[in-house]
């Protein structure tokens, strides 16, 4: 058992438990807070595959700005644990019994078929650069072959931007009366 | 794990140098709160504590007795787990990202080579951006968890200020990674080494005295930048979290004894990675105006003798000038604390969105297309 | 005989598994939650997961193509979080409540 592997087993359990209490969680509060710690922990996850750059944005982005934003609304709102935080009925409730099925098959098959195989399959291990010359390969791919991308992301976010304006200045935002 | 050490040797006084520079962040709280205390009577012409001990040093290690006597109390509206938590997490960001700061030449003993920083990584100003952000989090936790209308209050003007500045923040170093095209740390130190050498179109100019500090490069950035630090570790002239006068005590308002301690030294170790990242960027980081590392290191060799005692010479001189200018900044911190009035909240945020985010996204695209220019074009 | 090496060999299988688990439990979240922020939320960490996949395809094959997806997710989550926030916030101002059945009051 080395470092690397007791590091990945951590991460993943810290991700898939805080996962699970964003969903399961009632008050809405304690979901977005973890998924906060999801988004740190995937961060981390990311360190491990060596994306040290993209783990720094996603901090920056998602724990930093994203969740922050939804934590602050959520207090905003100040709702308490709530009446129907789950949705009820026959047809949901297929979905619900659908969803965790799915779920549990993925999780039995992935380490059935390990076990089954004796073996994770062959260890691929490319090799470890380092991660300045990642991160000036990274942008010369974002602005040499991605450009179009980039570019459409641009105009996407000036139409959010206007967008969100627009809805949170409008008095009555989507019902307005007229 | 390679960036630990490969011998155990390493990995030990690796180990060792975590605890080291977390117990130097959290120790530099006390003096700073003392200066803090000696300053402000200073500017505001009388004494301050000067009681306890010579010049009243000891007045911190008294009041942190009275701190961990207190009452512990919480909030009977409030949410206990939050409320507790709060204190804790004010902490963590700021010891981690501190870690990431270097501040001094590599010690080199028996053919290893130490950083003096908690960790070196390569993509050392992101990652200090990124852990930094999530302070947010505490302050949020904090007001929501006092179940008070003042603390949620003051959690939201702090939460809303810092994702506000942050931008300007980010923006403002844009320009010196560009200017540098790194983001390692270590290596803008050693590019700020010798003197001021402007290389464009062709043509180098070389000035005999100033040195070749960022400063020189991007004055505007570093404006934007140290007035964007001010307000993510929410000091005046942007403590609109805690105004006295409106919000009693901002998110704090329902701590006290060690909960609030902890919660002075999260912002006291958000003063201290600004002031590093200042020194950084833009004043050389450790190095010393009109000496190289080499310099220093052969001035060790013909006083000392020997290699090792060289290096220890060369990191403990450049550590001390680290300190210097950094303890220069926590000054200078101190200062504006004293002696500027606070902005009103609509000012605050104007002064974030409608000017500082321009000037430094105008100092980004002029950098980009002068260090463009001065690279390609020959005259 | 059943092996451990599972457990000690870790290979791009076990990122793209924890991927998976990750979008299962998001797309739970959306099929089951009735709170629209917590709906965002769940939608986020659907996008999570694809992020790791494009993360480990990107370091096991040698590629950075991944990596510059994941920004690209990373923007639009980013976008889509800031619009559906308005919205939530805007159907809080009507109805004091953040239930996905007032999202039914937006057509016509």
């Amino acid at each position: 058992m080395t470092a690397d592997v007791f590091i990945f087993w951590f991460l993943a359990i810290l991700t898939i438990v805080s996962a699970l209490s964003v969903v399961l969680m009632t008050n809405p509060i304690y979901s977005a807070l973890s998924l906060a710690m999801t988004m740190v922990s995937v961060a981390a996850i990311f360190v491990t595959l060596q994306a040290y750059f993209l783990a720094g944005v996603q901090l920056i982005v998602y724990a930093g700005a994203v969740m922050v934003l939804f934590v602050m609304v959520l207090m905003l709102f100040d709702l308490k644990n709530e009446l129907q935080a789950f949705s009820r009925g026959k047809f949901t409730g297929a979905i619900k019994v659908g969803a965790v099925g799915i779920l549990a098959g993925l999780i039995v098959g992935a380490v059935g078929s390990f076990i089954m195989a004796g073996k994770s399959g062959a260890p691929v291990t490319p090799e470890a650069s380092t991660s300045a010359d990642a991160t000036k390969a990274l942008s010369e791919h974002l602005f040499f072959n991605h450009v179009f991308g980039f570019e459409a992301l641009g105009v996407l976010l000036l139409v959010i931007a206007v967008g969100t304006v627009a809805l949170s200045r409008s008095k009555g935002g989507t019902h307005a009366k007229h | 794990m390679t960036s630990m050490g490969s011998t155990s040797f390493e990995i030990t006084i690796n180990l060792i140098k975590l605890v080291l520079v977390f117990l130097m962040m959290v120790q530099a709280v006390p003096i700073l709160v003392w200066l803090e205390r000696r300053g402000s009577a200073f500017i505001q012409n009388r004494f301050g504590p000067n009681r306890v001990g010579p010049l009243g040093l000891l007045q911190l290690l008294a009041d942190a007795v009275k701190f961990l006597t207190k009452e512990d109390f919480a909030p009977e509206k409030g949410n206990r787990f939050m409320f507790y938590a709060a204190p804790v997490f004010a902490l963590i960001p700021a010891a981690i990202a501190y870690m990431a700061v270097p501040m001094s030449v590599p010690l080199k003993l028996d053919g290893h080579t130490f950083l003096i920083q908690g960790f070196e990584i390569n993509v050392g100003i992101v990652f200090i951006l990124g852990i930094s952000s999530l302070a947010a989090y505490t302050i949020l936790m904090a007001g929501w968890g006092s179940g008070s209308k003042f603390s949620l209050m003051g959690a939201m003007r702090a939460s809303a200020q810092i994702i506000s500045y942050e931008l300007a923040l980010g923006l403002s170093i844009v320009g010196v990674i560009l200017l540098y095209g790194t983001f390692n740390l270590t290596e803008m130190v050693n590019m700020q080494q010798g003197p001021l050498t402007f290389s464009m179109f062709g043509y180098t100019v070389t000035s005999s005295y100033l040195p070749n500090w960022g400063i020189f490069y991007q004055p505007v950035g570093m404006i934007l930048f140290f007035a964007a630090t001010f307000a993510e570790s929410n000091r005046l002239p942007f403590d609109l979290a805690e105004g006295e006068a409106e919000l009693v005590a901002g998110f704090h308002t329902e701590y006290g004894g060690f909960k609030m301690l902890m919660f002075f030294i999260g912002e006291y170790g958000h003063m201290m990675i600004a002031s590093g990242l200042m020194t950084t960027f833009f004043f050389g980081g450790y190095g010393i105006p009109g000496i190289s590392f080499q310099e220093m290191h052969q001035i060790g060799l013909n006083l000392l003798g020997t290699e090792t005692l060289a290096s220890i010479f060369n990191t403990v001189v450049h550590f001390l000038s680290y300190n210097l200018k950094f303890a220069i900044f926590l000054w200078i911190f101190i200062h504006v604390r004293w002696t500027l009035p606070r902005f009103r909240y609509d000012q605050l945020m104007d002064l974030g969105w409608k000017t500082m985010l321009p000037w430094a996204l105008a100092n980004t695209m002029l950098t980009a297309v002068v260090i463009f220019a001065a690279s390609y074009f020959t005259i | 005989m059943p092996s451990t090496s599972f457990l000690t060999d870790i290979s791009i299988n076990h990122y793209l598994i924890l991927s998976a688990i990750l979008f299962s439990i998001g797309m739970a979240g959306v099929l089951l939650r009735r709170n629209i922020i917590v709906l965002f939320m769940s939608i986020e960490l659907m996008l999570n997961a694809v992020n790791i996949s494009f993360v480990t395809f990107s370091h096991y094959f040698d590629k950075v193509d991944g990596q510059v997806m994941v920004f690209f997710v990373m923007t639009i989550a980013a976008a889509e979080a800031a619009v559906g926030l308005a919205l939530a916030v805007s159907i809080f101002k009507r109805f004091k409540e953040v239930n996905i059945r007032f999202f039914e009051h937006l057509k016509g």
